[in-house]
């Protein structure tokens, strides 16, 4: 009568069992079907707070991207609107050129100044380019930046200012979106609209015609080099768009490290504890029925 | 020389003592189910023998007394352990609640605050846009409401924990008014030489409940048993209990008072109670202050840069978020957009309405480490993580505590539990015994007749 007394209580032992068991295939199947084995912090805590800084990076650098998205917009219309400028400049040292032929009638050169007239007004219109909206030579300002004004010298008046803004498009990595119209139309060293004026006006009284295409021509190599920062800043979005597309892939993956399901274990998982699910109910079934008071008949 | 009468008297002793070692074993089969219930055993004992002359009689069997089989020291250890199990239960029930608060979605603090940095992002492309500026103001209300929301979820839980705490008091005094009644009624049968083991498995019980409770030490003593909490409050001497009450302080929090009056509060660390103080009083506000920094430094962060600059009418600006109280307390659950005009955000860094020179101020922020010495997103990411840490390690604890009870109750049932085979093989062995007793009953009876029926013959003839 020595012999070790068992516990005759097994099914809250089995019922535990059970309930673990049915908490393991829940787990398996909640990280299955979100994808994520972190579901709330306690999972992981580590992981679960790498994922906010993780989610805060990566929202970053989306942000990031659809600024760049929009930005190309604005600089890409700034850069056509300079290449039109470009070209009319062109046309205009090619008016003034033949203009300044000496056998030219006043009645040509006339005509040669009308036509450089409705270049001037293309050339207003150019400079009172807007984007969505917004003038994208106004500096920082909001007014229609260049307004036609015959007692001003240059035959215009800037209403903008000489403000520019740059953008964040990187962690410490800001890009200038914008060049004011002051200094791209009527900078010091090559004034569009004064050069213009000024070669309308020689043509008209016929003097000073050589030194007035100079003018031009000077006003068409500046806004020529004023160009260039269009294009500069949009091979810089391009290369920081590269740059971020590839770290959004980068923190994507590390996210995907860090709280992604391990489909292929989380199935095994599933599989195991429902196999050991059947096998503890078989077993509850069979022992809760047993006694020796079933073999007393 | 014996007499038939005696053997008789022997063998209907033995039927009455199988009687009732069968009427135990119908006892713990009845109590198979019951819970905290302890088997019983018949102590059979041989009545004292008769010498007549040279020989010896034995003179049967008797039923010297019934047993409860069971081991206090385990039982208190099941108690401790119950304890333990109760606390950490309902701690993580508890902090299960608070941190699915912390779980990374869609509204929660961590994606409002980028999706704020994000839309003042898109500010910069174009920052006399008021749509653009509007979507600032949105996400600036987004970012508050969810620390509103937070936070007074948080409050709420506390509430709820508040109420757990009255009416797990009200539980404790139920119970300690019932192990009261209890002692007294064991002490009454002691005193009269019976059996209070039915009583004892009740006591038992209840006490384990109790430490489901409340932390409980046990004194045996001459009157029954004296329970105090672990620091010495007196909730039970014999059959007298003290009453717990409860009080709410000035911010409305219930705490406890022993029945003297003194405050019991933080004195009470194990059982439900222990786990639901924890929570209320220490946990869910250390969260709550996190959540107030966070609220408070990132407001007075980007009200500092607003006021920086200019916004869209070339006015210095104001305040973006409502000033948050001094101290931090409150700071998230009243957390406010102070502007409804989008053009009041100033994006400008000298007035001229197309600037967005003062944008990079409120970038700045997301980097800035203003909020304990940590940036905005890192703060959040350690409140996420110490919440998660929190619930993780508790639940382990909770899950080893099981299992060290599960283990308790093994050990508990392999002594004190209910075998039915046991039973069933008891039955059949008394079951016997009493046939057996009652064939001799049979032999006597005739064999007594035999001597009636001798006297008969003797007069018939």
């Amino acid at each position: 009568m020595s012999s070790i007394r068992v516990n005759p209580y097994v099914l809250p032992d089995l019922l535990a069992d059970l309930n673990n068991t049915q908490q393991q295939a829940d787990t398996a199947s909640l990280q299955m079907s979100t994808g994520s084995r972190i579901n709330q912090p306690s999972d992981d805590p580590a992981g679960a707070a790498e994922m906010v800084a993780n989610n805060a990076q990566s929202s970053q650098a989306d942000s990031f991207l659809r600024s760049i998205n929009s930005l190309n917009g604005l600089l890409q219309t700034a850069d056509s609107t300079m290449n039109n400028v470009v070209t009319a400049l062109n046309r205009a040292i090619s008016l003034g050129t033949e203009g300044a032929n000496g056998t030219l009638s006043d009645d040509d050169r006339t005509d040669v100044a009308n036509e450089l007239s409705g270049i001037q007004q293309q050339l207003l219109s150019l400079a009172n380019t807007s984007y969505q909206g917004e003038f994208i030579f106004a500096g920082t300002a909001t007014v229609q930046p260049f307004v036609a004004d015959s007692s001003n010298p240059s035959g215009v008046t800037y209403n903008g200012n000489n403000g520019a803004n740059s953008v964040q498009v990187g962690e410490d990595y800001s890009v200038q979106i914008n060049l004011p119209g002051s200094q791209v139309f009527t900078g010091t060293s090559g004034n569009v609209f004064q050069s213009i004026n000024d070669l309308i006006n020689a043509l008209k009284t016929n003097n000073n015609i050589g030194s007035a295409v100079t003018e031009v021509s000077n006003a068409y190599n500046y806004v020529t080099g004023q160009r260039v920062f269009y294009g500069n800043a949009l091979n810089q979005l391009q290369a920081q768009q590269n740059f971020l597309n590839s770290d959004t892939l980068d923190l994507a993956t590390a996210a995907n490290s860090i709280s992604a399901t391990d489909m292929a274990q989380a199935a095994t998982t599933f599989s195991q504890a429902e196999i050991a699910m059947n096998a503890e109910l078989d077993g509850i079934s069979r022992i809760s029925q047993v006694s020796l008071f079933d073999y007393l008949k | 020389m014996s007499s038939l009468l005696a053997t008789m008297y022997v063998a209907t002793g033995a039927m009455a003592t199988d009687q009732g070692a069968l009427e135990v074993t119908s006892n713990n089969v009845a109590n198979v189910n019951t819970p905290g219930y302890s088997r019983e055993i018949p102590t059979l004992e041989e009545s004292p023998p008769v010498v007549l002359g040279n020989l010896t009689y034995g003179t049967g069997v008797q039923l010297a007394n019934v047993q409860s089989v069971r081991d206090p020291i385990l039982q208190l250890r099941i108690q401790q352990e119950t304890g333990d199990q109760g606390q950490l239960n309902s701690y993580v029930t508890a902090m299960n609640q608070a941190q699915t608060l912390f779980t990374t979605g869609t509204n929660d603090i961590g994606t409002e605050m980028s999706n704020l940095f994000s839309s003042i992002s898109q500010l910069s492309t174009d920052p006399s846009n008021l749509s653009l500026r509007q979507a600032v103001l949105t996400a600036a209300s987004n970012l508050a409401t969810s620390f509103n929301n937070t936070a007074s979820n948080l409050v709420a839980q506390r509430s709820n924990l508040d109420l757990n705490v009255v009416q797990s008091v009200q539980q404790v005094n139920t119970l300690t008014q019932q192990i009261a009644t209890l002692n007294g009624q064991i002490t009454a049968l002691q005193n009269v030489g019976q059996d209070p083991s039915a009583f004892i498995d009740q006591r038992d019980n209840l006490i384990n409940q109790l430490s489901g409770l409340i932390d409980v030490s046990e004194i045996k003593s001459d009157s029954g048993i004296t329970l105090t909490t672990s620091s010495g409050t007196a909730l039970v001497t014999g059959t007298q209990s003290y009453a717990l009450s409860t009080q709410p302080d000035a911010s409305g929090v219930q705490h406890i008072f022993s029945q003297q009056g003194t405050d019991i509060t933080s004195q009470i660390n194990s059982g439900a109670l222990g786990g639901l103080i924890q929570a209320r009083d220490q946990t869910i506000p250390g969260l709550l202050n996190g959540l107030n920094t966070l609220a408070s430094g990132l407001a007075n962060a980007f009200n500092a840069a607003n006021t920086a600059g200019f916004d869209l009418n070339g006015n210095k600006g104001g305040n973006l978020f409502t000033p948050p109280p001094a101290g931090v307390t409150g700071a998230a659950a009243n957390m406010s957009v102070a502007i409804t005009d989008p053009s009041l955000i100033a994006a400008s860094s000298d007035g001229s309405a197309g600037s967005n020179g003062n944008v990079a101020n409120f970038s700045a922020i997301q980097n800035q480490t203003t909020i304990s010495g940590e940036t905005p997103t890192d703060y959040y990411g350690n409140l996420v993580f110490t919440v998660g840490n929190d619930v993780s390690n508790s639940t382990a604890e909770l899950q080893s505590s099981q299992l060290v009870l599960q283990q308790l109750q093994d050990q508990r049932g392999s002594i004190s539990g209910v075998s039915l085979d046991e039973e069933a093989a008891n039955m059949t062995q008394y079951q016997q015994a009493y046939d057996a007793a009652a064939q001799v009953v049979v032999a006597v009876n005739q064999m007594l007749e035999t001597v009636v029926n001798m006297g008969a013959t003797a007069v018939s003839s």
